[in-house]
């Protein structure tokens, strides 16, 4: 029953402690809000790895059908669905990021 | 592109008591910041808040109508 795409996606959320699935590379984001999202964990200087599925339709479907979400981009922390910046944002200003990266690098 | 009153209606079928309100961040109304208010997201956590504007606006953001969506998602008390 293992859909291979599916099982792809389980690798990279259990491979990165924070992973962004959004639009081109951190060097060139393809999206606004892509773009954001990479500003907002560079602030937190923990490494974080951006999947680029501009280009890879089946793949974006999948995360969708996954996460109840439909857009991109999608992060992740700790093998968690965080959503984007909607919520990462009021989660920082009430201070709860912090305390949960530094428990997802066990710090 | 949408207008924020067909926005409104969209949003108003699932949640009839939403105030909704429509900021054109770039100047061509598809890359759009809405702010809901509504009795709908009491008890939800923020991901189930915005599931439930995604849903709402499913049509136009399919279509592509709508581009890029900013999501604010309030309770009656909370606005």
């Amino acid at each position: 029953m293992a859909d291979p795409i599916q099982e792809e996606i389980n690798k990279e959320v259990a491979a990165h402690k924070i992973l962004i699935y959004g639009k081109g590379t951190k060097q060139m984001p393809m999206c606004g809000f892509t773009r954001e999202t990479i500003q907002f964990f560079d602030k937190y200087g923990y490494p974080f790895e951006l999947i680029d599925v501009l280009s890879q339709p089946a793949k974006r479907e999948a995360l969708a059908k996954m996460t109840n979400w439909p857009t991109l981009p999608k992060v992740f922390i700790d093998g968690q669905f965080y959503g984007d910046t909607d919520i990462l944002d009021p989660m920082a200003a009430k201070g709860e990021i912090e305390p949960l990266l530094k428990k997802a690098f066990g710090k | 592109m949408i207008t924020p009153d067909v926005l409104t209606e969209y949003v108003r079928k699932v949640m009839p008591d939403a105030a909704v309100t429509v900021m054109d961040r770039t100047g061509t109304m598809n890359h759009l910041k809405v702010v809901v208010v509504s009795a709908a997201f009491a008890g939800k956590n923020l991901l189930d808040r915005h599931r439930l504007v995604y849903q709402a606006l499913d049509v136009p953001m399919k279509d592509g109508r709508i581009h890029a969506l900013e999501i604010t998602a309030q309770t009656t008390e909370e606005a």
